[in-house]
């Protein structure tokens, strides 16, 4: 029996389908059997970020109105077997689909399954409620900023009462040196607010960008960089083992040790 | 016979209506309109003081009494004022009295929230409020009473929401968006938001609202 998380946030743009990628793909790295569902109905994006888009015969809609199984609506991602995306429907909107549904849809996939992700639409409307109607647990993306924090914290309030407690957090798109500057929030400062367990921090990384666009997610580059690290950490936490924080702080690339050593700053 | 709790008495200064004490207030507003009711004409555009005795009305109760004239007779209501001086002040005495006694004491329900508040839930309550976590940015507590918060307060509190000016509202860390006391209004001022580093308390003295560290208190 497997577990359906939730990755939600509240706020638009802070890296939810980013990380339900991201994660995904870590959780099949370790080995195990992943489902990405993508509910944002309407706006999908996770089927291109996973670059997955000219696969999609059937989807989220399609199984719901039973246009189709299961089965045939799920995608095999292209470089982990044991990883599969059931996309949205893009001509569709979020009232085609009911909580009950998605209930349903997320209790026949966790029979095949160990690990479901759902990528939840921004909003609190019906699109945030269908996407955790079916969750065991919930992960919250935020930004080091002000609205963002906002935001994530209305949404605990919202899941506390949808009775999905103890929601644990990912903070995204850190940049240590504005947050040395005291120009953006820190980790402390966010957690104050939020007050829930921390499960991960991911620093501004460029290479989110190229990866989103060409459909490959960082986590699965030849070349490690230090968001891959941290998504990669994030997915060994999933699983429980003890993986300490991402020093975000010191960034020593092979080139900075070196000088270092012969004497060059850095 | 029915006993009166309104007499009326002409004097040359215009009429004088005593509310007679024992009598409650309803019952009062009830004969006052029946009799004004029958004697109108009588009395037609007269000047008129209502005495009512011992008692100390509530601004809706001289209310009630200006409209009960108002609607039931042409009279022109003059003055509500309180008669037989000795037993008016006996009565301001007494309520003095009371409140040095209870020591600043205030009776009331209470609710007791354990937890932290999060933006977007709102609590409203007919008495106190008391919260053992913080209340976070959009998030809202509207009390008739007190609102005690061992937490840090981030959000919008509102005390004495029915319009006790005595109402306050105390926190670890008062740093509220917008705080209200009774009809007042504040926030902090404009720049970077000042951490206060005590437990601190509003409440309303004359020059509106202010925020004291309760080691200060001297028992208000």
């Amino acid at each position: 029996m497997g577990e359906v998380l939730v990755i939600t946030s509240g706020k638009g743009g802070v890296g939810k389908t980013t990380t339900v990628a991201n994660l995904g793909t870590g959780l099949a790295i370790e080995g195990k059997k992943v489902a990405l569902i993508d509910a944002d109905i309407g706006l999908r994006n996770l089927d291109v970020v996973m670059g997955l888009e000219n696969r999609i015969v059937y989807d989220l809609v399609d199984v719901v109105e039973g246009r189709c199984r299961l089965k045939q609506a799920l995608i095999r991602d292209k470089r982990f077997e044991n990883l599969y995306l059931l996309p949205a429907a893009q001509t569709r909107d979020k009232n085609a689909v009911s909580p009950d549904q998605m209930k349903k849809l997320c209790e026949e996939l966790k029979e095949e399954f160990d690990f479901v992700l759902v990528d939840c639409p921004a909003g609190i409307e019906q699109g945030f409620r269908n996407a955790i109607a079916g969750a065991d647990r919930a992960l919250i993306v935020t930004t080091p900023e002000v609205s963002a924090v906002r935001d994530a914290d209305r949404i605990i309030g919202l899941l506390e009462a949808a009775e999905l407690s103890n929601p644990r957090l990912i903070i995204n798109r850190i940049r240590p040196e504005m947050v040395r500057r005291g120009d953006m929030m820190d980790i402390d400062d966010i957690l104050e607010i939020l007050a829930i367990e921390l499960l991960g921090i991911i620093p501004d990384d460029e290479r989110i960008i190229v990866s989103t666009n060409r459909g490959e997610p960082v986590v699965s580059a030849i070349n490690g960089s230090m968001s891959a690290q941290a998504y990669r950490n994030i997915s060994k936490r999933l699983l429980g083992q003890e993986v300490p924080m991402l020093n975000i702080y010191k960034n020593r690339t092979l080139l900075g040790k070196i000088k270092k050593i012969i004497g060059f700053g850095g | 016979m029915r006993k009166m709790s309104v007499e009326f008495k002409g004097t040359k200064d215009g009429v004088i209506i005593y509310c007679l004490d024992g009598f409650d207030f309803n019952r009062i507003i009830d004969e006052l309109a029946e009799r004004l009711k029958q004697r109108a004409s009588f009395f037609a555009d007269a000047e008129v003081r209502v005495n009512v005795g011992a008692r100390l009305l509530s601004g809706s109760e001289k209310e009630m009494l200006a409209a009960t004239i108002r609607e039931n007779s042409e009279m022109r209501l003059a003055a509500i004022e309180n008669g037989d001086e000795k037993a008016f002040n006996a009565t301001i005495e007494r309520q003095k009295k009371d409140k040095r006694k209870a020591g600043g004491q205030r009776e009331d329900r209470s609710l007791i929230i354990k937890r932290t508040l999060r933006s977007g839930q709102i609590i409203r309550f007919a008495g106190s409020v008391v919260v053992f976590g913080d209340i976070n940015p959009g998030a809202e507590v509207v009390a008739e009473g007190d609102v005690i918060v061992f937490g840090t307060v981030r959000g919008t509190v509102h005390a004495g929401a029915a319009g006790n000016r005595d109402a306050s509202v105390v926190a670890l860390r008062l740093v509220p968006a917008q705080l209200r006391i009774a009809d007042m209004f504040s926030r902090a001022p404009d720049g970077e938001p000042l951490l206060p580093a005590v437990p601190e308390y509003a409440y309303i003295s004359e020059d509106g609202i202010v925020i004291a560290s309760i080691n200060t208190r001297a028992g208000a």
